[in-house]
């Protein structure tokens, strides 16, 4: 495989937008092209990645339609849908393209735009991606997935309401200083767990997990542009490399997963991206967790090999994922508060992984990073893609 | 009448599985014959959601994950007052969702 650059990244704010989807698609896109600086050099192919356009916005073939906003005829376009892990998925088809030689410049944008629908409509939506005979027809939604493994993880392991708080307050306060978060605000222990007034600031939304365990709801989009090592030359700049990915699937059903505690996909495409990087979790100064659900955060820290199986809210709770610890999890905010376009969402990780390794983080930027992983979570952990961006010093 | 639940069992393994697959995780087999689902079973866990995708009439559904007697699970609406994490249910028949095509039928768990 011949390496792949990110040689630019770029994203509009996440939260509710006015913009229609393919405006989200091509500012996000047109801030990654300035990013990246190419001037007169072409771009090869697009890859635009999406869940739920086709039915909440009435718009398909993406990739081509991007293509035309942004007036890139006769460029490549492809549009990737693979459920909440679209992004890095389109991320990984971009990745091929120059890895193969197909392409020297890939635009890779992910848009989502689902507040438009209402807050059931967009609930469904997602619960689609749901075993159709053997969940869905239950009422099964992504937060009941999520309370139902929420409850058996915490019983195996002794994780407290407490220690899901702690992931909520520390990507609160990590999103706080990122100009691009859904929601910019803070919040304590006191406010949703403690306090009398916490149980209606904090509502449950699937027991044990309550409204600030929950991700938001959010539109908008991500870009990154991926160059060829040759293209990376000639125009100079930091150079980020996608040094691996990693992929895989699992059961549908979560029922029918050997241990439904265990994130065996994680952990698959974890190593699968470490081994093919040179590298290892110890190695990696920044992460970026598909905290759809503050338990995940937790749960992928493990899977992914930062910490052993049930040691993450102890990590956690010595302060060692906070902004200033020795891996700091999630400082854009995470799905949980810098909010989660679901199609967007993979790749908006790499493009705050991205800026981080280029030191262009400002208040949130982790000192002297130069390893990052991040973790995209598809289905309810059956399709997980996990990459690790690593920055060259020349 | 409420049709059954079911699942497989490999012609060549004995492997149940449930939901049906078109090959046997197990060992690829192609051939099945149809199993019931149902019996008395473990509650492995719960989750009272909130957070729905179609209007109910309850404000919450009670959903569960059930290790039936023989080791299949099943995910299925718990129907207990009490919910506990490893209480003993068994599965009946009732209607789960009311889809846009009319009722849909599935499992639910009630306390033994
Ligand atoms: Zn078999």
């Amino acid at each position: 495989m011949k390496p792949v650059y990110i040689a630019g990244a770029g994203m509009t704010r996440f939260g509710r937008s006015e913009w229609p989807l393919m405006q989200l698609a091509s500012v996000a896109s047109l801030a990654a092209l300035k990013h990246a600086k190419l001037g007169d050099i072409p771009v090869d192919g697009v890859v635009v990645a999406n869940m739920g356009a086709a039915r909440m916005n009435r718009q398909t073939a993406l990739g081509s339609a991007l293509v035309d906003q942004l007036a890139l005829y006769p460029a490549t376009a492809e549009s990737v849908e693979n459920g909440p892990a679209s992004g890095a998925s389109a991320v990984k088809v971009g990745f091929q393209a120059i890895a193969s030689g197909m392409a020297d410049v890939v635009l890779v944008t992910g848009v989502e735009r689902m507040r438009v629908v209402n807050g059931l409509e967009g609930t469904d939506f997602v619960a689609s991606l749901s075993h159709p005979v053997a969940e869905y027809i239950y009422g099964v939604t992504l937060p009941s997935l999520a309370g139902m493994f929420a409850r058996m993880f915490m019983d195996r392991f002794g994780v407290e309401r407490k220690h899901l708080a702690m992931v909520a307050i520390k990507n609160h306060a990590n999103a706080a200083k990122n100009p691009y978060a859904h929601i910019q605000q803070t919040v304590t222990m006191e406010g949703i767990l403690t306090l009398p007034e916490a149980v209606v600031n904090n509502p449950p939304i699937a027991t044990p997990l309550h409204m600030f365990d929950c991700c938001p709801v959010s539109d908008g989009a991500a870009s990154l542009v991926l160059v060829s090592e040759a293209v990376a030359a000639k125009l100079g700049g930091p150079k980020v490399r996608i040094a691996g990915m990693g992929q895989a699937t699992d059961t549908h059903a979560v029922h029918e997963r050997e241990d439904p505690t265990d994130l065996k996909s994680v952990r698959l495409a974890a190593a699968m991206a470490f081994d093919r990087a040179g590298l290892t979790p110890q190695d990696v100064d920044v992460a970026e967790l598909h905290d759809a659900f503050t338990i995940l955060e937790i749960a992928e820290s493990e899977a992914s090999g930062f910490f052993p199986q049930g040691e993450g809210h102890k990590a956690l709770e010595r302060g060692e994922t906070q902004l200033d610890g020795t891996l700091p999890i999630n400082p854009s905010g995470g799905l949980k508060a810098k909010g989660h376009p679901v199609g967007a969402t993979g790749v908006a990780q790499l493009v705050e992984l991205t800026w981080q390794l280029r030191g262009e983080c400002d208040a949130r930027q982790v000192k002297d990073a130069k390893v990052a992983y991040a973790l995209n979570f598809g289905g309810f952990g059956n399709n997980v893609v996990a990459s690790v961006l690593q920055r060259e010093v020349s | 009448m409420i049709a059954n639940v079911t699942g497989m069992k490999c012609n060549a393994c004995g492997t149940v599985s449930y939901p049906k697959h078109m090959v046997c995780p197990k060992c690829r087999g192609e051939r099945f014959t149809d199993v019931v689902i149902e019996g008395e079973g473990t509650v492995l866990t719960y989750t009272d959601v909130y957070a729905l995708a179609i209007e109910y009439e309850t404000r919450y559904l009670r959903l569960a994950i059930v290790e039936l007697d023989g080791g299949v699970r099943v995910t299925g609406q718990l129907l207990a007052d009490k919910p506990k994490l490893g209480m003993r249910v068994r599965t009946i028949l009732g209607i789960v969702r009311q889809g846009g095509e009319g009722a849909i039928q599935g499992l639910q768990f009630v306390a033994v």
